[in-house]
């Protein structure tokens, strides 16, 4: 079975964000809730960087792990969803996620801020693959189409690598092989403990 | 137009010069990368980014710019996330249910040596004295009923997905965490306001003094039968005055940061509240544990003063002699205080 | 046991009152991450509805299959 993965190649982004754009499209996301965002580091100095962010579906998912409701779960593909209407959305997830990328639809205070919305690797929640249930709460199942998420689909300079870890790892391996250089796959180490050896 | 003219025969020389000047480096420049894809100058032109190592040494996290209008998400990577992670699921199960089942042994075993610690009779017994009146009673019960259910609600996000969840399964847990979240968070209200209140009313009779030391020198009357003396409380109550008084503040505070989150502090701030509010929380349940038993179980006749208010003039004159003392005295034509045993009963 | 009810009844009473500041000072994600650059004053078909909180009411996509425009029509605000 494939460990899906994202990989950023910071050096091919370009900060047009339409990953982000793809993704709000794709599944109906409402303003104010970003499952994908691209940080710039360094911005407007020598060496800056773009690197497009968003869940890393992290091996051993510290939302996962703290969740008081335990909602989240992990597919066979390694992906990390979550229930909507298991959900509380206390917040846990989104001080143990390295990554910022629960989002809840309401911010005013703890109380009643709704369920937590986050990437789902374009491959939805736990109602049955595209059924209008799953399309509603998580957006729409591409991957239950043979389809990988849109954002790294769509990426106008490939930056963005979505697929098998191994896979996407190789394809960044030898890039930086051609190339000479490489600022390395950002939040790897974090996520899944590993990074990828040149 | 004269001055165009000179302007155009200006930039035509400097145009005929430069490729003499400069004609081996202006070649190299234009096609700098060579068949084998590797740049003879060792000029990289984006190679000198920053990277993920370098940026983790200049601070603990790594932020950046960000186009959309939410601040929380310039956080690139913030691997504290997982120390987080380390601490929610990994300590805070064990401490919890260390100091939480710590203290229910202990109790039983206090329980168990000591048994219930009765009050002897005398010719007091029978008469009441008032010892909280209705505004203490009313505080006391509205934060203490707001514990009960703020303690429960708060054990069930650390041990209702271990203990409940599979019992009941998965929805029924959610439904049932998500009133207890709100039961949570809306009763916190009623809770704080009780701890001001009781602050408020008990603050005077809780400064330690010289008395409370030889209480505790004496064991408190839990150790041997002989009770010292003691103000309207003694020092064991004013330990659980101040717990309540400094550990409702800590909660309060750190409770409203969470209640309000980002609103003062970062992410990292948010999960030092939260190990705050967590830590301070299970030890608070551990007093009052003890707290509840020695108010019922523990003592006989020790309830009544939440109870009904009034206790046993027999009871108080053991345990608080010097508050009857001084409470008869003040009152003496009190009708609620028989100040002096009538020798006919 | 006069003095407990009370304190029972004022708890709730009090915990109401703060449900009710609460939720009344909630924000949607939609208004507090807006900039003045995004008109969002009346969210739009694009978007899974205006109360939107990963709860959908059943009746809100029966209509249409991506949701629908609640309350009247913005007004197309170009300058």
């Amino acid at each position: 079975m494939a460990r899906m993965k994202f990989l950023c190649d910071a050096d091919r982004c370009i900060e047009c964000n339409a990953c982000v754009t793809a993704c709000k499209n794709e599944h109906e996301v409402p303003w104010g809730i970003n499952r994908r965002r691209v940080v710039t580091l360094n911005d407007g100095k020598p060496g800056e960087r773009s690197v497009s962010m968003a869940c890393m579906h992290c091996t051993d998912a510290p939302c996962a792990a703290v969740c008081p409701v335990n909602c989240f779960y992990t597919t066979a593909d390694g992906v990390v969803l979550h229930s909507k209407d298991i959900c509380i959305g206390c917040g846990y997830c989104f001080y143990a996620c390295p990554f910022g990328a629960p989002q809840y639809p309401r911010v005013g205070n703890f109380g009643s801020r709704g369920k937590m919305d986050k990437c789902t690797y374009c491959s939805g929640g736990p109602e049955p693959d595209l059924s209008t249930a799953e399309y509603e709460k998580y957006g729409s199942n591409r991957l239950a189409e043979g389809k990988l998420p849109l954002c790294a689909e769509m990426c106008s300079t490939k930056a963005l690598l979505a697929g098998d870890g191994e896979m996407i790892a190789e394809i960044y391996k030898q890039r930086v092989l051609k190339r000479g250089y490489g600022s390395g796959a950002w939040g790897w180490k974090t996520a899944y403990r590993e990074t990828v050896a040149i | 137009m004269q001055r165009v003219a000179t302007l155009l025969g200006a930039l035509l020389v400097m145009a005929a010069l430069w490729p003499a000047s400069g004609l081996d480096m202006s070649a190299r420049a234009q096609s700098p990368i060579q068949a084998d894809g590797q740049n003879p100058m060792g000029a990289r032109p984006t190679a000198d980014s920053v990277n993920e190592e370098f940026l983790f040494k200049q601070s603990p996290k790594i932020t950046g710019r960000i186009s959309i209008p939410d601040g929380k998400a310039a956080n690139l990577i913030q691997p504290q996330g997982r120390q987080y992670q380390m601490f929610r699921e990994g300590w805070l199960p064990w401490i919890g249910a260390l100091v939480i089942l710590g203290m229910l042994a202990a109790l039983a075993a206090f329980f168990l040596y000591r048994g219930r610690i009765l009050t002897d009779h005398s010719q007091e017994s029978g008469k009441k004295i008032l010892r909280f009146n209705a505004f203490e009673r009313f505080t006391h019960w509205m934060t203490a009923v707001c514990f009960i259910i703020l303690s429960l609600s708060g054990l069930n996000y650390i041990f209702g997905k271990r203990l409940l969840m599979p019992l009941i399964g998965p929805d029924a847990f959610g439904a049932l965490a998500q009133w207890a979240k709100y039961s949570h968070v809306y009763l916190a209200w009623p809770f704080m306001l009780g701890v001001i209140f009781m602050v408020v009313v008990w603050v005077r009779d809780n400064i330690p003094n010289r008395i409370d030391w030889e209480w505790i020198k004496a064991g408190g009357g839990f150790i041997g039968s002989k009770h010292p003396h003691a103000g309207r409380f003694n020092a064991g109550q004013k330990g659980v005055f101040w717990m309540v008084a400094g550990f409702g503040a800590a909660m309060g505070a750190t409770g409203l940061m969470m209640l309000f989150p980002f609103a003062v502090f970062d992410v990292n701030g948010m999960q030092v509240m939260q190990v705050i509010h967590s830590l301070i929380g299970v030890v608070f349940i551990a007093g009052i544990l003890a707290h509840i038993y020695i108010g019922t179980l523990g003592m006989k006749g020790a309830y009544d003063a939440m109870g009904s208010g009034k206790v046993d003039l027999a009871w108080a004159r053991t345990h608080h002699d010097l508050w009857v003392e001084q409470e008869q005295a003040r009152t003496a034509s009190g009708p609620q205080v028989a100040s002096h045993p009538a020798p006919a009963e | 046991m006069k003095a407990f009810v009370a304190a029972v009844i004022a708890a709730i009473i009090l915990g109401i009152g703060a449900m009710l500041a609460l939720t009344s000072s909630q924000r949607f994600a939609y208004q507090a991450f807006a900039t003045s650059g995004a008109r969002v004053s009346e969210p739009g078909t694009n978007l899974v509805g205006p109360r939107w909180d990963g709860d959908p009411a059943p009746d809100e996509y029966d209509a249409e299959p991506h949701g629908k425009v609640r309350g009247a029509a913005s007004e197309p605000k170009r300058s």
